[in-house]
């Protein structure tokens, strides 16, 4: 909250604040259209870009998730049909090897037409060997010259002695060409028949049946070995023969992608025996998803370029882009239009205010003109008419008294009077055209000094009246600058009056306090007998007295208002009848620009 | 004419004072007050046929005078003398049961057919 006050009114500048003097400061109401618009903007624009972000990335999500689930269920139907075709080639081993006896396999006419009669069903097995129970071959059927062969110290041979089975990883060896081996061991219950049957296959066969596994989903299968090396021909990624190109998969599975794997249940049942991953290959993001074969030395690697390069991703994309582009353009467009109107109003708004401001303090002061001249004119006519009477009277002896010396002339110096009575009853009139020009002086003042000076100028009155002059001043208060010989005019008044008023035993105190760090105040308080409502209203209107005719003119407080007005500051009355009078009249501390 | 009495209510002194002397010299027998209170002490005592009355006086309004002059003898003119743009103050003196108004500083030839007028009228009643 704290910082939305401080931030606030400096992004949206209150425009009534940059009126000064009446007038207003160039550019403030369009300062104030910018920074609602700034405001407007950022409510109208973090909800669209975070339903735009958010749609984006749950979007992204869903189609992970559903490419995931299409690989897998891919590559699962992939690792049925190779696990279906390698059990297929052990079947064929098992039961070439179970058709005839041992002694009839090492007959090489025997294998010879066991090989051709093979051949026919099986054109991918390349030859046939029989080998003996001590590792040595016995027989041979196939193009390469390889009778005699021991294969006793090579590995595949003590596996196939153990397991019973065995099926090679593809190979080139000494033939030179890529090919892979299964052999399964002839048991027949005792020990020195037994023997290993060996079976070539062509490195080709394993990769036509890949490619026939290939699907339009995919974009690319081949098998690696259990050390990464590529087994079959990759149509994008890799070569035959190479490191797989993506041999670090399970180490960098992305934390983004384990999540959806977690809470992906097709996925998720297959975890333990799948790799998935995403990478970055070719400029491409590829995700890819390897299985081990359960009957076989190889490992399935099926590959799918991500959905972003396709045409739905692609085209959502698009249609969030124009919608969000849209909705920019129709939020700042309406968001300028709602700032420049509101602004334009407020400063409508504030014209108008002003204007009737202006014309209200106008005819206020064209009221207490009137006012004034009225006063004026009222106090002139009573000794006029004293002056007319006088004359009249005059006028009237001369005409009872006979002739005396000089006697037209005076009667001319009568008229003459008479005259000018006349005529000041016509600037009587002038008078409602009055107005006083006099400039304000700045000084600086110590009010506090200010007050003991006018009192130095009452004390003696007051000491005569057993009045009690109290001061309750400030003595922090700050210096101001106004004009010094009409505030001690204002003080000095009001004082007057305030001991007129409490007579006798009374008391007056004048205070003075800071308000605060532009104002100061000044109060002037007496327990007199106060004044009554109806005085209270008019008690500024010039020529307004409750003195007796000729002891007051009625001026002084209104003269003090007009001196306190020019001087920027503001003159009160509180009072209650039978308590006494406070005047305050609070001060600016700097004078006010004219 | 000399039976005319007439009664001055102004606070100004030297004018209600100037104005009765010169009434007196034209036969009127005529007595300045200078106050409201005054004034209506005046009036018991002189019974006067016509009464100038001031409206602005320190102690109580011309008006209220005025009201008390007619409550005590509804017979009796009263003439307001008004200060400069008080027009309206006058005509609502009428309104009140005055019989005319004059502006200061008084023309004292108009003064005279005004109060020659409030005879006329009073002698009809």
């Amino acid at each position: 909250m704290k910082f939305w006050r401080a931030w606030i009114p400096k992004i949206l500048p209150s425009p009534a604040k940059s009126i000064q003097g009446g007038k207003e400061v160039k550019g403030s109401y369009r300062r104030f259209a910018r920074g609602l618009s700034a405001i407007l903007l950022l409510l109208a624009l973090t909800p669209l870009t975070l339903i735009s972000v958010l749609s984006h990335y749950q979007y992204e999500k869903l189609l992970q998730k559903e490419e995931m689930d299409q690989l897998v269920l891919n590559l699962d139907e992939a690792k049925n049909r190779l696990e279906e075709f390698i059990s297929k080639l052990q079947s064929m081993a098992t039961f070439v090897a179970s058709s005839s006896h041992y002694d009839a396999l090492q007959n090489p006419v025997g294998l010879e037409k066991l090989f051709t009669a093979l051949q026919k069903e099986y054109p991918e097995v390349t030859d046939i060997e029989i080998i003996d129970n001590s590792g040595k071959q016995k027989a041979y059927v196939g193009p390469y010259n390889l009778k005699e062969f021991n294969h006793s110290w090579q590995r595949w041979y003590e596996e196939v002695t153990k397991h019973g089975v065995y099926i090679s990883t593809v190979f080139s060896g000494f033939r030179d060409v890529p090919h892979f081996v299964v052999a399964v061991r002839m048991d027949y219950g005792h020990q020195k028949d037994n023997g290993v049957l060996r079976v070539t296959i062509e490195g080709n066969t394993l990769q036509r049946f890949v490619d026939g596994l290939s699907t339009s989903y995919a974009d690319d299968i081949f098998l690696i070995d259990e050390n990464y090396v590529n087994q079959t021909r990759p149509r994008k990624y890799g070569k035959f023969g190479s490191q797989c190109l993506f041999y670090d998969l399970g180490i960098s599975t992305k934390r983004s992608l384990k999540k959806i794997i977690r809470e992906h249940d097709v996925i998720s049942e297959e975890a333990d025996q799948l790799l998935v991953n995403q990478k970055y290959v070719d400029g491409k993001n590829v995700i890819q998803a390897i299985t081990e074969l359960d009957n076989g030395p190889w490992r399935v690697v099926m590959i799918k370029e991500q959905y972003i390069y396709e045409e739905s991703w692609q085209s959502f994309k698009k249609r969030l882009l124009i919608i969000s582009i849209i909705c920019v353009i129709v939020s700042v467009i309406v968001t300028l239009e709602i700032s420049a109107s509101i602004a334009n109003h407020l400063r409508e708004s504030r014209k108008q205010w002003l204007a009737v401001r202006d014309k209200a303090e106008e005819s206020a002061k064209l009221a207490s003109l009137g006012r004034l001249a009225a006063g004026v004119a009222h106090e002139i006519n009573n000794p006029l008419a004293i002056i007319n009477q006088k004359a009249g009277l005059v006028q009237d002896f001369m005409e009872m008294t006979g002739e005396i010396d000089h006697k037209e002339a005076m009667e001319e110096a009568l008229n003459g009077v008479q005259s000018s009575v006349e005529r000041c009853k016509k600037i009587t009139h002038r008078l409602l055209g009055f107005a006083r020009h006099t400039d304000v002086m700045a000084d600086e003042i110590d009010i506090n000094t200010s007050l003991r000076e006018i009192i130095d100028f009452l004390a003696k009155e007051a000491a005569y009246n057993q009045i009690q002059i109290a001061f309750e001043l400030d003595a922090d208060l700050q210096k101001i600058s106004s004009d010094k010989n009409r505030l001690q005019q204002v003080f000095l008044n009001i004082t007057n009056n305030a001991i007129d008023a409490v007579g006798s035993h009374g008391q007056v105190t004048l205070s003075s306090k800071q308000l605060d760090k532009d104002h100061i105040q000044v109060s002037i308080t007496d327990n007199g007998p106060g004044i009554p409502p109806e005085v209270k209203k008019r008690i500024f209107d010039p020529f307004f007295t409750t003195k007796e005719t000729g002891k007051g003119t009625g001026l002084g407080l209104s003269i003090a208002y007009g001196i306190i007005q020019k001087l920027g500051g503001t003159i009160k009355v509180q009072s209650e009848v039978g308590k006494g009078t406070r005047f305050e009249i609070e001060l600016p501390v700097e004078p006010p620009h004219e | 004419m000399a039976d005319t009495k007439l009664l001055v209510i102004d606070d100004e002194v030297e004018f209600a004072a100037t104005l009765c002397q010169r009434l007196n010299l034209r036969g009127f027998t005529s007595r300045d007050a200078h106050s409201g209170i005054e004034g209506l002490a005046s009036f018991a005592e002189l019974e006067p046929d016509v009464v100038l009355l001031d409206l602005k006086m320190p102690d109580m309004s011309g008006l209220d005078v005025l009201a008390q002059i007619k409550e005590q003898n509804p017979l009796v003119e009263v003439i307001i003398l008004t200060g400069h743009g008080s027009v309206h103050a006058g005509i609502k003196a009428m309104e009140k049961g005055a019989y005319d108004y004059i502006m200061k500083p008084v023309d004292l030839k108009e003064l005279l057919k005004m109060i020659n007028a409030a005879i006329t009228k009073k002698g009809e009643k």
